[in-house]
């Protein structure tokens, strides 16, 4: 038998009462009269920031980040872009990335959660850059996680996050820090 | 007479300062915790939900199991099975050995912890590097963690402040700030991101039903370790699979609120295939004991736990004795139980830290009855052989006198004999229960006869 045989007959030797699966489309979940409003109270309580779209994209993200030399994007609208997460000879040429400029899904109001599928070719620019900017349509929020798991994709790539603000940690001291091994920071763009 | 736990919270609470501290933190974010679980009226509903997914899929593990691996393979991912912790530990060593990999960034995963994996490879020429801050601060340290989701909870920033200049890490001296602390871990964390050879994670869930591992995290350390190197090891131990994503989203939404008392984790990673096509990702899939778990009738249930954390946090004694003072790696009503699965003989130490209040089973988002499992497991612990030999001389006796009337009238009418012995006498050491306080005063007269005084009047 192989490993994985012997494990399950393990398994099946030993189980005792076998229960059902639960109904679950019962559940009811939490609704918000302005969903738009509760994903951006949530993006800030978690230590994100959110403006609305105004004029040229790029104009804008030079405005939000005045010092910026390099950015990262794949997306076509993103002229400002001196590096292409398709192109980069590899993942580590992307570290030293003060922007990256990505793509968001969908939002999600109970807890500022934004759907990224992957696509491109590294994904370490959602992560690695030090400010992360993520456009989003305002039109697609979604209340909860419920709803939004029935919406989750993926592009041929085989990776998708959800991203709720920066990357943080408490774990000296449990004082709250933002920017521990990812993005210090996350900006919310509603087109 | 005292047991190993109790000799080691009473080490514990000789700095009071800090272990003050250690309580008050972790019932900050107990309240944390209760603001989120008030925030959601359907959270009790959500309890239930999530208690009878997992007695269901514990129930039927080999279908969902036999599912998961296909559905991942399906992906291309190359899916392994482990029977122990050896067979990991070399699964693991295998796969890494084939591809020359001299140094592996890791996240966070109380798998390998339980099977020791750092030593072993450690000692066959391996670099691994922890990237979860708080795991990479008892690394450098040299210990384990003392609790699953705050792992350095047991040192203040001066300690991290001086572990840092030691190794290096920071170069400020006498900087303590944490923020300062964490930026220069951050740098130093990213050389090791972009030098090493493979990327380990753990996992919080694995779908059934699309093949994927699912990996929260707030640092973006699990993201971070494997965006860069071409291989991708998950480990993960069998009672993590769930059926699909309508489960899911039930776990995801109490995993976090649950354990520290924020809405979500910052990531909800969901790793499907190789990072690229010359690439690879392998599954371990763990048993390590819990095949003979489920057969526990008492104690099976406790195969449902998602690891939040919030067991301990709320639990008197975990915050008032720190994580150090269980023998077993998991502290806390979940480690008591998972330790006296593993080995009742060995941690049967444990089982005395609960104070049978039972507010972790009120606070598990699982709804494991933790409280009551540890008070099956002292009424076992006879038959183990892993009783405390006074109380049980005590307990016999006991059970004597109540068990008999005439016994017990004479017993109580010589009570009030026991306030005048001398204090020392009383707690001498051979009463367990004057340890740590001070005796009862016995009534001048027992109650049954009050109540027969009172019948006549
Ligand atoms: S037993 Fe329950 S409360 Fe404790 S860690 Fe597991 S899921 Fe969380």
């Amino acid at each position: 038998m192989s490993k994985k045989e012997d494990i399950l007959a393990r398994y099946r030797a030993h189980v005792r009462e076998r229960f059902d699966r639960p109904v679950l489309d019962d559940i009811q979940a939490i609704t918000y009269p302005d969903p738009l409003a509760q994903f951006v109270r949530m993006s800030q309580t978690v230590g994100g920031r959110v403006v609305e779209a105004e004029g040229n994209i790029n104009d804008l993200i030079r405005k939000l980040f005045p010092e910026a030399k390099e950015i990262a994007s794949n997306l076509p609208e993103i002229t400002i872009a001196t590096r292409n997460p398709d192109t980069v000879e590899s993942a580590r040429a992307l570290n030293g990335t003060d922007v990256g400029v990505i793509r968001g899904c969908f939002g999600v109001a109970e807890n500022g959660c934004i759907w990224i599928p992957q696509t491109m070719k590294e994904k370490a620019v959602c992560f690695i850059s030090e400010n992360l900017v993520i456009l989003l349509p305002k039109d697609r929020i979604v209340n909860n996680m419920h709803e939004a798991y029935r919406q989750v994709e993926f592009h041929d790539y085989g990776y998708g996050t959800f991203i709720s603000g920066p990357s943080k940690t408490a774990d000296i001291a449990q004082v709250l820090v933002m920017g521990a091994q990812a993005a210090r920071s996350v900006t919310v763009v509603l087109v | 007479m005292s047991t190993l736990h109790s000799e080691k919270a009473k080490a514990f609470l000789q700095d009071e300062a800090y272990s003050q501290w250690h309580d008050n933190t972790f019932w900050s974010v107990r309240t944390k915790r209760d603001t989120m679980a008030r925030g959601l009226p359907e959270w009790e509903q959500l309890r239930e939900k999530a208690s009878a997914i997992k007695r269901h899929t514990v129930t039927h593990l080999d279908e969902y199991l036999d599912q998961f691996a296909t559905n991942a393979e399906k992906n291309g991912v190359i899916v392994h099975w482990a029977a122990d912790a050896a067979e990991f530990n070399e699964t693991v060593y295998g796969i890494l050995k084939e591809h020359g990999v001299r140094k592996m960034v890791k996240s966070k995963s109380m798998l390998t912890e339980e099977c020791e994996m750092n030593p072993y490879l450690e000692a066959r020429g391996i670099e691994v590097v922890e990237t979860d801050l708080g795991e990479r601060i008892i690394q450098l340290k040299g210990q384990k963690p003392s609790h699953i989701v705050m792992p350095a909870i047991h040192l203040n920033h001066d300690d991290v402040g001086e572990l840092f200049e030691e190794k290096g890490i920071s170069d400020e001296k006498g900087n303590h700030d944490p923020t300062y602390l964490t930026y220069r871990a951050r740098l130093s964390l990213r050389n090791e991101f972009l030098t090493a050879d493979a990327g380990m994670t753990g996992a919080n869930f694995g779908i059934a039903a699309t093949g994927d591992i699912v990996v929260c995290t707030n640092e973006g350390n699990a993201d971070m370790s494997t965006s860069c190197p071409k291989l991708h090891i998950a480990a993960i131990g069998l009672e993590k699979v769930i059926p699909d994503y309508e489960c899911l989203a039930v776990f995801q939404r109490m995993l976090c609120r649950a354990g520290t008392g924020q809405p979500t984790t910052t990531y909800t990673s969901h790793f499907r295939k190789a990072r690229a096509k010359d690439a690879e990702m392998h599954i371990i899939l763990v048993d390590n004991g819990r095949s003979d778990w489920v057969g526990n009738p008492d104690h099976w249930e406790v195969l449902k736990c998602i690891r939040c954390g919030s067991c301990m946090n709320t639990c008197p004694v975990y915050r008032r004795s720190g994580g150090y003072s269980y023998s077993y790696f998991i502290p806390g009503p979940v480690g008591i139980n998972l330790g006296m699965l593993r080995n009742p003989r060995e941690h049967s130490g444990n089982v005395s830290a609960c104070t049978l209040c039972l507010s972790c089973q009120s606070v598990c988002p699982v709804k494991i009855d933790l409280g009551d499992q540890v008070y099956k497991w002292r009424q076992e612990l006879r038959a183990l052989g892993a009783a405390n030999k006074g109380k049980k001389a005590l307990c016999d006796a006991m059970s004597l006198m109540f068990g008999s009337s005439g016994l017990y009238r004479t017993a109580t009418a010589v009570s009030p004999l026991l306030n005048i012995l001398p204090h020392g006498l009383v707690h001498s050491g051979v009463n367990p229960w004057a340890e740590g306080h001070e005796m009862m005063e016995f009534p001048k007269k027992p109650f049954h006869s009050i109540f027969k005084d009172l019948e006549k009047e």
